[in-house]
């Protein structure tokens, strides 16, 4: 993946909601886990923890309903996907400078019977 | 991912490939032959096929004079099937093929080619002789029940003391503590899903030459449209475990389906297994070698991968 297609006109609206939240949502991910880590870290009260919880789940619920009027959840998904690749790719790619590029998975292509 | 992003009417080789070939030899693959034949089976857009043989090494070509390009992507499809088919019927009548990337030209007659596999000789035919009686095969194995959520934090402590946890704890913990959980079921689900691939791996590995796994999902369009048949009997609840691809004796396919065997008895697991195919993973790439040392002999280059 070289390029994001954010489309034109109407789609490009849609188009830049569905980047703008695939990132958001990354970003809550980040968010969670380090929520998580001080929670088990045991420096944070338990109302704390409670409010921080609860902050971030409303944040989600947010999101999802966000998501859902936009119609944009399997945009949303496949970008992340998409994305998940990218860096997959990127780190091929340092392992292709020390070994021959050779790699399997170009040649999957007709049916089983052609 | 291997799909070729570049836009596909905007030709890539603009610099070397627009000028007319006016003659060329479309080259499918290359396989041992002592003597000139014609193969029965129709070419890329109908073209009929013949082998010219040089030294013991004879190729498949169809005469041509240009190169295909289109930005009509069903078009190129229906080429990349006519190429294949003629591989695999090369393969048939002459033993394991080292098949060229689609759109592979070389300039010239059918002295010139003759030349060339002289030229090239040296390269292909140990290549020819080591892939000998050797092909691809596929494999994939896909789960139709894997192990629900409950079943998983039976097995596993750290599950469960989440699941104590999240029980007594206040609304906003536990969404942590939920977040948690899941986190710990992906990664069991993923070790699991990699110890099996592992085994798998190198149980084959003893009786196979090669063996690589492939991306769990294909990502090339191509991919889909060949698999587009399969989807339907997918449950929703399927998923690939692992897709693998070897290289292995022919003599040793019955040894592989045995392996096969063993994977496919477990409960809940369904093996798909498909060869034997040319050797399209584990061909050196000719024609378009990036040392070049033997690159692009075709003189036309050639054109963009859509794999």
């Amino acid at each position: 993946m070289s390029t994001i297609d954010v489309g034109d006109g109407d789609d490009a609206r849609q188009g830049l909601i569905t980047l703008v939240i695939t990132v958001v949502e990354l970003l809550i991910d980040a968010l969670e886990r380090e929520a998580v880590r001080r929670m088990e870290s045991g420096n944070l009260s338990d109302e704390e923890i409670d409010r921080l919880g609860q902050q971030l789940a409303t944040i989600e619920a947010e999101i999802e309903q966000l998501k859902a009027d936009e119609g944009i959840e399997d945009g949303v998904d496949d970008l992340r996907g998409d994305l998940d690749g990218l860096v997959s790719d990127a780190i091929e790619q340092l392992d292709a400078d020390s070994t021959p590029r050779h790699a399997p998975g170009y040649s999957v292509f007709g049916g089983e019977n052609s | 991912m291997t799909t070729d992003e570049r836009p596909r009417d905007a030709p890539t080789n603009a610099t070397d490939a627009s000028p007319d070939i006016e003659t060329g030899r479309y080259l499918y693959c290359v396989v041992q032959t002592d003597d000139d034949a014609t193969l029965e089976t129709t070419g890329i857009d109908g073209e009929s096929v013949s082998v010219v043989a040089e030294d013991g090494i004879g190729a498949v070509v169809h005469d041509c004079d240009s190169l295909y390009d289109s930005a009509d992507l069903t078009q190129i499809q229906h080429w990349l099937v006519r190429h294949q088919t003629v591989v695999d019927a090369a393969g048939q009548a002459f033993g394991t093929p080292v098949p060229f990337q689609f759109d592979t030209i070389l300039r010239g007659d059918d002295t010139r080619l003759r030349e060339w596999l002289r030229e090239e000789s040296e390269t292909l035919r140990p290549v020819l002789s080591e892939l000998a009686d050797h092909w691809e095969y596929r494999i994939e194995v896909v789960e139709f029940d894997a192990p629900d959520d409950r079943t998983l934090v039976e097995r596993d402590d750290r599950l469960a003391e989440l699941d104590e946890r999240i029980a007594d704890a206040s609304e906003g913990q536990a969404f942590l503590l939920e977040k948690q959980f899941e986190q710990r079921l992906t990664e069991l689900r993923t070790a699991r899903r990699e110890t099996m691939a592992a085994e798998l791996e190198a149980d084959l590995a003893e009786t196979v030459r090669e063996v690589h796994t492939l991306d769990r999902s294909p990502a090339s369009d191509i991919a889909d449209v060949a698999r587009a048949e399969d989807e339907t009997e997918d449950g929703d609840d399927a998923e690939t475990l692992c897709r693998l691809t070897v290289l292995a004796h022919e003599d040793d396919e019955d040894a592989v389906g045995s392996i096969l065997d063993g994977v496919a008895a477990e409960d809940g697991l369904e093996v798909r297994f498909t060869g034997p195919w040319p050797p399209y993973t584990f061909a050196p790439e000719l024609g378009t070698d990036p040392d070049g040392q033997n690159g692009d002999p075709t003189g036309a280059g050639t054109d963009t991968d859509p794999l």
